[in-house]
């Protein structure tokens, strides 16, 4: 058998183990993270700007003009969710945004 | 000489039949209309049929008198239900579930909101409570423990856990967790709108970052390092789960990823749910301590989804408004119905508002906190049941 106090101490302390774990994960993700986007930054930089790259040889025509530059009507919808419903539209259909034209987007 | 009669044969045919038995025991055949009234239930219903059709038809063939299924090995013959249920008593099948479910899960509105974790720890809160209210009916600590991760929502967490340290009530935990999961739509809306205001309900939160490719590889390994090397017992759970997530984004092993979250899950959960059903006989599960754990599941269930709720309204504070705390209820796990559940309250009372993926957050941070929870309660309690 256990008694109240011990149950009551096992209970509160197992909330918080619970939270300080979960806590600590939280800041670990926190520094990954920062640390990986000032490596992405620290890399793009490093690299050779675009501008000094060789001019690329002739290659497919580029694809046609996409739903982007005012072309899609949007009605009660903000342009990040549009674009976050372009996005998805794409990723569940496996077409290239380039490849999809969108008309309007309507909030119903 | 042989003396044969055909009316002696028929009834020692009938006298040595499970029939026969029934008459000796009838408990028997009161399990085998439960395990028909949740074969009802998962085929008819589609209550997570996936796990409730082969438990089951675990309990049927459990309870079948005379068969022998479940006899352990006497040098000559062993039972084949035997046999299966090791890969419960030795944590095989939760675990290799929990591979599975890391290959599934994205683990990207977690990393792109990391606060997200402290709504997965908040709704633990049912663990703890259920475990002290389990005590107080009258079971023994390492029971009430293993009652108590019923409030994870997390089925391979509860069958870890109960086989660890409460074996004889695994089934009824097992049962309890799975219906509670499937009953999850119903029983959270209520607790939502009851703790939660309308202008709380209505926030719209806004959209997550993108998360890189390298932070989806790094996060498993990380949380494996640091969670197995503080709570050692979480390791068949975490380790699994990290690694089939690993599988998952590393992007060099689409066929693990592929077996581990398709074939190798539906081998196991075969196997799993006929394990759990077995076990689930007249004389350990037609008893008042089932109906106790039913109702404790239940409470357990609900605190942690109350607990959820409150801390999300915490965040929605010192946000500023920002964060809905409908998503708080999607840290009890049920991966991703709890998540639903967040966007279809949310939906209701903003028919703009688009919670799935701010609720994946929590949800995927309660699948570790409850593995968490089981791995200090095991870490607690095991020594008691000299395991």
């Amino acid at each position: 058998m256990i008694s109240v106090t011990s149950a009551l101490l096992v209970a509160l302390s197992g909330m918080v183990i619970v939270f300080l774990m979960l806590a600590v994960l939280c800041g670990m993700i926190v520094v990954i993270s920062k640390v990986v986007a000032a490596l992405t930054k620290k890399s793009e930089s490093a690299a050779p700007a675009p501008t000094a790259a060789p001019a690329p040889a002739p290659a497919a025509p580029a694809p046609a003009p996409g739903p982007f530059g005012g072309e899609v009507a949007l009605i009660d919808v903000d342009e990040k969710t549009a674009a976050c419903i372009m996005a998805i539209v794409s990723h569940e259909t496996g077409i290239p945004l380039s490849e999809l034209v969108f008309k309007s987007i309507k909030a119903l | 000489m042989l003396e044969f009669s055909f009316f002696g044969t028929l009834g020692d045919i009938l006298a040595g039949s499970g029939f026969a038995d029934f008459a000796r025991d009838p408990r028997s055949l009161i399990m085998i209309i439960i395990a028909c009234v949740l074969l009802y239930m998962g085929i008819g219903k589609k209550f997570e049929p996936l796990l409730l059709v082969p438990i089951a038809f675990g309990i049927l063939m459990a309870n079948f008198p005379l068969t022998g299924i479940l006899n352990p090995p006497d040098g000559t013959n062993v039972g084949l239900f035997w046999v299966f249920y090791q890969g419960v008593q030795y944590a095989v099948y939760p675990s290799i579930i929990f591979l599975g479910i890391g290959a599934m899960t994205d683990f990207g509105p977690l990393i792109a909101r990391p606060s997200s974790l402290l709504l997965g720890a908040a709704a633990q809160l049912g663990i703890f409570t259920a475990f002290l209210l389990a005590l107080a009916l009258g079971f023994d600590p390492a029971v009430a423990a293993a009652i108590g991760v019923i409030g994870g929502a997390d089925g391979p967490t509860a069958i870890l856990t109960a086989s660890k340290l409460a074996a004889k009530y695994l089934p009824a935990i097992a049962i309890a967790a799975y219906s509670y999961m499937a009953l999850i739509p119903l029983i959270q809306p209520p607790i939502m709108k009851l703790l939660t205001t309308e202008e709380e309900r209505k926030v719209k939160m806004e959209q997550l970052r993108p998360v890189s490719k390298a932070e989806k590889i790094i996060f498993p390994i990380a949380v494996a390092i640091f969670v197995i090397l503080l709570i050692p017992d979480t390791a068949p759970l975490i380790g699994m789960l990290m690694l089939g997530n690993l599988f998952r984004e590393c992007g060099v092993t689409e066929r693990l990823s592929d077996t581990a979250q398709n074939n190798l899950c539906n081998i196991v959960t075969i196997f799993l749910g006929l394990s759990v059903g077995c076990k689930a006989q007249a004389e350990t599960f037609l008893t008042v301590e089932t109906i106790k754990i039913i109702f404790l599941g239940l409470f357990a269930f609900m605190l942690s989804t109350a607990g959820g709720l409150l801390f999300g309204k915490v965040m929605y504070k010192l946000s500023g408004g920002k964060i809905n705390p409908l998503i708080g209820s999607a840290g009890v796990s049920a991966v991703p119905m709890a998540a639903r559940v967040s966007q279809v309250e949310g939906q209701k009372a903003n028919p703009s508002n688009f919670l799935l993926m701010h609720a994946m957050g929590p949800n995927v941070a309660g699948v570790i906190g409850s593995a968490v929870a089981a791995g200090f309660m095991i870490k607690v309690f095991q020594p008691l049941v000299g395991g």
